[in-house]
């Protein structure tokens, strides 16, 4: 039986994600670590409009009965709690910054927010962009040193302690992307304001 | 290598013998420093049963390969032993200049084995160390023994004991640059037993940074952060520690009268800002600091003294019922001129009064009764008539008087200031704490008061064990560092973990410096296991488990720590009762063990 605190966690954020255009109708999953479980959406549920039947609980380690309902990233997710010390994760699909990881191998972000907490974002390419072990292993490396990174052309995974924790993290992603876009549009000099901004992308 | 220093330096108080010899590297990189480094030792040097107060117990003093740089808050340092209150793992870290000054000296640990047959004091001058007749220090208090030593503030700096310590109070602390101490388990009590009055440290070495501009980076994005927080920006510097008084207080989570309300009506009249106004100097700071937390108040009594801090307020004051600032601020000052555990003697004074209360004592003490806090102070260090019980400590006390529950400690060290019946979390985290009652162990005030990284909910049980956990093992990672925790309170994990790569050249991700500390915890539970610890000591208190809390939000509620801790065994790998298995230890690389 889930808590019903949990299920609030989930309906909030999950309904935060669509109103916020981060996420289509049924794409996008967020899970949290709970003990040496997980508990993560249910396979085709719609993060806006998420019910208590629709959170799945499974092992990390192993497979159970709960495997056959799970998101079709589950094995995204495992793979993450078991190299990180990830709480939670929300995998969402921003849509500027999807269109910023299709050109660049990283996104240095120019805003202060975001050059606050992110510094830089990694974007990593795999074949295979769904549910694969090689794309699970290479974003859970990626999160070993960065709190989000960007999968190319699919969307971003984050973590935290909590899941609005996660959810903060790409949220400011995609708020820098639309910054940067709107600069681009703008196409004035850019003036750098802040003080060793070069070693942003070293981070 | 660069951080580290790579030597260690091996002093036997009985034969007078002084060596050094390299720190094993491989050992440095697995359990980096402080904490870490000394249970690694101390698992060595100090096997199952020995008596914490004999010659054959050792104190171990740490540094890590960030003390010293600048890096904030790199001014801390640590010492492991065997606990003479708890019989458990024991390490306990300071702020201030001592751990600054002993990274200098070119050491990265100093061990002292044995006992001197008469007092004497240890003076470490870079490279060379000696051993001095202390005779005409012992019996002085540690304000006096500072000042006669040489204490000056970052070139020469003194650690030593009061008559606590000497008269083997095992409560007593150590304490470093005057008034900080290294607190928690009687350390004090263990270097009394050696005869050791001090420790002098004067060095001139430098830290070698093995990458100066990711380093500079990183020191200046967290100069940044740290500026960013309204926390360590603002309420620490501002009001101190003690600013949790008024925010525990409200949410119905501060101990009061020994655990039996969670409200004190007293809370404001010794709130930070009550202090702020009324005995506040100024602020002041450790080496490499930028927080000022530290407070410096003035009473008639005692002129300008450091504190106090927020556990010790609590400690003095809702613990103890007494919302009388100015008698606190004595307390505290002549608890670090006796060189007491703060929380441990206010707490212990807290249990005696209910004793009292409930006759199972003959004595005055009673709540409220703050005209008494100086003299049982004194009594318990000179162990006169019931301080000789008290100076053993809450839990030896009320077992000696024939209510062992009266006693608020988890496997005999007292419990902190936080009323674990309105924070879930917590009470998991003191009741698995390896050195016992410890709210430093891991920082669920943040997780379930402060919203550090983000408010959850604190009566939540389901899922408090991967919280629990993750700060435990963060928490040791930071003490092995070694950091100061307000620090983690303004910056997350990775910076510590970019910044440990930048200064030893070892790349570390935030997982490895995680994993660091959850290797650090599993032998830490394996030295507990070996001593004869079992899932059984995971406990509190009776009274937080069957008593619910009378008072405002949390009113209701007990420790529902059964089910938390079931979920707590499983998620660290261990057996169900609570047995790290080979798996996990293997994993750890503790598979020696």
């Amino acid at each position: 039986m889930i808590d019903e605190r949990i299920y609030e966690m989930f309906r909030e954020i999950g309904r935060d994600l669509y109103g916020q255009n981060m996420i289509s109708s049924h794409g996008g999953n967020l899970s949290i670590r709970l003990g040496d479980k997980v508990i993560i959406k249910r396979r085709g549920a719609m993060l806006g409009a998420l019910k208590p039947h629709d959170l799945i609980e499974t092992r990390i380690d192993k497979n159970d009965s709960g495997v056959a309902l799970a998101s079709t990233e589950l094995l995204v997710h495992r793979t993450v709690y078991q190299q990180t010390p990830a709480l939670a994760i929300c995998h969402c699909h921003p849509r500027t910054a999807i269109a910023f990881s299709l050109s660049r191998d990283v996104i240095v972000p120019i805003d202060n927010e975001a050059s606050y907490l992110l510094k830089k974002i990694p974007v990593i390419t795999e074949e295979f962009a769904s549910g694969t072990p090689q794309m699970a292993n290479k974003v859970a490396e990626a999160l070993q040193n960065y709190k989000i990174i960007m999968l190319r052309g699919h969307g971003s995974f984050s973590t935290g302690q909590t899941l609005d924790e996660a959810f903060f993290w790409s949220s400011t992603l995609e708020e820098a992307c639309q910054i940067m876009l709107s600069a681009k549009l703008i196409n004035e000099p850019f003036i750098e304001y802040r003080k060793m901004s070069e070693s942003y992308s070293k981070f | 290598m660069t951080g580290w220093n790579e030597k260690i330096l091996d002093i036997d108080l009985t034969t007078g013998s002084i060596k050094t010899y390299p720190l094993d590297m491989t050992m440095a990189r697995l359990f980096v420093g402080g904490r870490g480094l000394g249970v690694r030792l101390l698992w060595d040097l100090v096997g199952p049963g020995v008596d914490p107060l004999s010659p054959e117990n050792v104190l171990i003093f740490t540094n890590g390969p960030l003390t010293g740089t600048a890096y904030q808050t790199s001014n801390r340092f640590s010492v492991s032993t065997k606990s003479p209150l708890t019989g458990t793992i024991l390490d306990a870290n300071s702020g201030g200049f001592w751990g600054m000054q002993f990274k200098r000296t070119g050491y990265a640990v100093l061990i002292v084995r044995g006992k001197a047959e008469k007092p004497v004091y240890i003076e470490i001058k870079d490279e060379k160390a000696e051993i001095h007749d202390a005779s005409h220090l012992w019996g002085l208090h540690v304000s006096e023994t500072t000042s006669r030593l040489g204490q000056d503030r970052n070139r020469r700096n003194v650690l030593c004991v009061g008559p606590a310590g000497e008269n083997l109070s095992r409560i007593a602390a150590i304490m470093n640059d005057g008034q900080r101490a290294l607190a928690r388990g009687g350390p004090g009590a263990v270097m009394g037993s050696k005869n050791l009055k001090a420790i002098v440290v004067e060095g001139s070495g430098k830290t070698e940074v093995a990458d100066p501009e990711q380093y500079k980076f990183m020191t200046y994005e967290t100069k940044k952060l740290l500026a960013a927080s309204p926390l360590t920006s603002q309420a620490l510097p501002e009001f101190g520690t003690v600013v949790m008084m008024n925010l525990v207080n409200n949410v119905g989570a501060l101990a009061t009268r020994n655990h039996q309300h969670n409200m004190f009506e007293g809370a404001e009249a010794i709130s930070g800002e009550t202090l702020s106004e009324t005995y506040l100097v100024k602020s002041d700071a450790c080496w490499a600091c930028p927080i000022h937390c530290t407070r410096i108040s003035k009473t008639e009594k005692t002129g300008e003294v450091e504190g106090p801090e927020f556990q010790t307020t609590w400690a003095f004051g809702a613990q103890c019922g007494i919302a009388d600032l100015e008698a606190i601020i004595e307390a505290n000052f002549l608890c670090n001129d006796l060189g007491f555990d703060t929380i441990s003697a206010g707490s212990t004074i807290g249990c005696a009064m209910e004793l009292s209360e409930r006759g199972y004592v003959d004595s005055d003490l009673r709540f409220g009764r703050a005209d008494l806090l100086a003299p049982t102070l004194e009594d318990m260090a000179y162990r006169r008539g019931l301080g000789a019980d008290m100076a053993e400590g809450s839990w030896r006390l009320a077992t000696t008087y024939g209510a062992p529950e009266l006693s608020m400690s988890v496997k005999g060290l007292e419990m902190p200031a936080y009323d674990p019946r309105g924070m879930q979390g917590q009470g998991l985290l003191l009741a698995t704490s390896n050195r016992g009652a410890c709210h430093m162990r891991g920082n669920m005030l943040g997780l379930e008061v402060l919203g550090l990284p983000k408010l959850i909910d604190r009566f939540q049980v389901q899922g408090k064990s991967s919280y629990v956990i993750l700060n435990q093992n963060s928490s040791a990672a930071i003490d092995s560092l070694v950091l100061c925790k307000f620090a983690s309170m303004g910056v997350a994990d990775e910076y510590f973990a970019r910044t440990l790569t930048a200064v030893t050249g070892i790349p570390y991700a935030t997982g490895d410096m995680i994993r660091v500390g959850e290797r650090v915890w599993n032998l830490e539970r394996m030295y507990n296991l070996r001593e004869g610890f079992t899932c059984k000591d995971d406990t509190l208190p009776t009274r937080l488990l069957h008593e619910p809390a009378p008072d405002g939000p949390t009113k209701g509620w007990v420790v529902q720590l059964e089910p938390m801790l079931k979920e707590y065994y499983r998620a660290r790998g261990w057996d169900s009762n609570g047995v790290p298995t080979p798996k996990k230890l293997a994993e750890l690389e503790l598979q020696e063990l």
